[in-house]
């Protein structure tokens, strides 16, 4: 994956508009987000499984909000610092200007019960998403050549996470284990 | 209070957190403890907002740069919120260059999976968090 590399992909309009929409249409945080774009670009042919787990993988190892990460990265893969620039701001801007309204007016954004019914709903809704973007990510490693491995590191990473190691040590013991797995037995 | 200062501050709480909420310790620490730009009303109800505003959870940090120098401040969250993600390519750029190597492959891999597992466990808080809110709703 090089920058501007996949011509294949969405023009930097299309881009910006995907992005926003995907992005700024669910609460509960960016792991939905990145599951709705993921749906969005594979669904049109713009991007693989193996590519959306690396874009995974080095968003969820950049600091700063992951979502974001994201974007940029996926930006940078059809139109290199311009559509990532591109996909930062069509992700981030949308959310800052109703956080920045909501401050503003001194919102009590949950002082009506159909407010909080609606935002209780939708994070169930993003929980379910966050679920299947889980199951996207984990089920190419299910074959059967790579089913004990992916089944070893996912087991440390639980044990890690009930241990409440941060996020970032989880990934790092996990790149321990990947890189000292012997190179045969880690391809899928 | 110098709007350079508040950006540097935030950009600190940002770029040290790997998730849109991670931040918050530390941006209490600077702006409700340490600088008393911010009370912890405040700072809750910027939480708050963040939550319940569709799109990156980070972006409570515009909310924090508002209640600490005004709109100049919510540009400045803005900006802090965004400048870590561009460390996104050079990291992409690093990581390529040794992914034809197996064992890089095999840690990439090994991070996808795990980072499959984080989601497991985040989207089960969700879940839980949506029934705790329905449920203080209806009973």
């Amino acid at each position: 994956m090089t920058a501007g590399g996949d011509r294949s992909g969405p023009s930097i309009r299309t881009l910006a508009a995907a992005v926003a929409f995907d992005v700024n249409r669910t609460v509960g945080g960016g792991h939905a987000s990145i599951e709705l774009l993921r749906r969005t670009f594979t669904s049109r042919g713009w991007l693989d499984a193996d590519s959306h787990g690396l874009i995974v993988a080095v968003s969820r190892l950049t600091p700063g909000t992951n979502i974001l990460a994201y974007c940029v990265t996926l930006g940078w893969r059809y139109h290199g610092w311009p559509g990532a620039l591109t996909a930062l701001v069509a992700a981030s801007v949308p959310a800052s200007l109703i956080v920045f309204l909501l401050t503003a007016t001194l919102a009590q954004v949950d002082r009506y019960a159909v407010v909080r019914a609606l935002l209780a709903v939708g994070v169930l809704a993003a929980g379910v998403l966050v679920l299947a973007s889980a199951w996207a990510l984990i089920r190419p490693y299910l074959v059967r050549s790579a089913r004990v491995r992916a089944l070893l590191i996912s087991a440390v990473a639980a044990g890690l996470i009930a241990l409440d190691a941060t996020p970032v040590r989880v990934l790092l013991v996990a790149a321990l284990i990947g890189l000292l797995m012997p190179p045969g037995a880690a391809r899928r | 209070m110098s709007l350079v200062i508040v950006y540097l501050l935030l950009l600190k709480a940002t770029a040290t957190s790997f998730a849109g909420m991670g931040s918050l310790p530390q941006i209490r620490q600077d702006f409700v403890e340490t600088y008393r730009f911010l009370s912890d009303d405040q700072l809750s109800q910027a939480v708050l907002v963040g939550r319940a505003t569709p799109g990156p959870m980070g972006a409570y940090v515009v909310a924090v740069g508002y209640f600490a120098v005004g709109w100049p401040g919510a540009v400045a969250g803005w900006l802090a919120m965004i400048s870590p993600a561009v460390l996104a390519i050079p990291l992409l750029a690093a990581i390529q260059r040794w992914l034809h190597l197996a064992r890089m492959r095999a840690a990439i891999d090994a991070v996808v999976i795990a980072s499959a597992a984080l989601l497991v466990a985040a989207g089960v808080r969700l879940l839980i968090d949506g029934f705790q809110q329905l449920a203080r709703l209806f009973f």
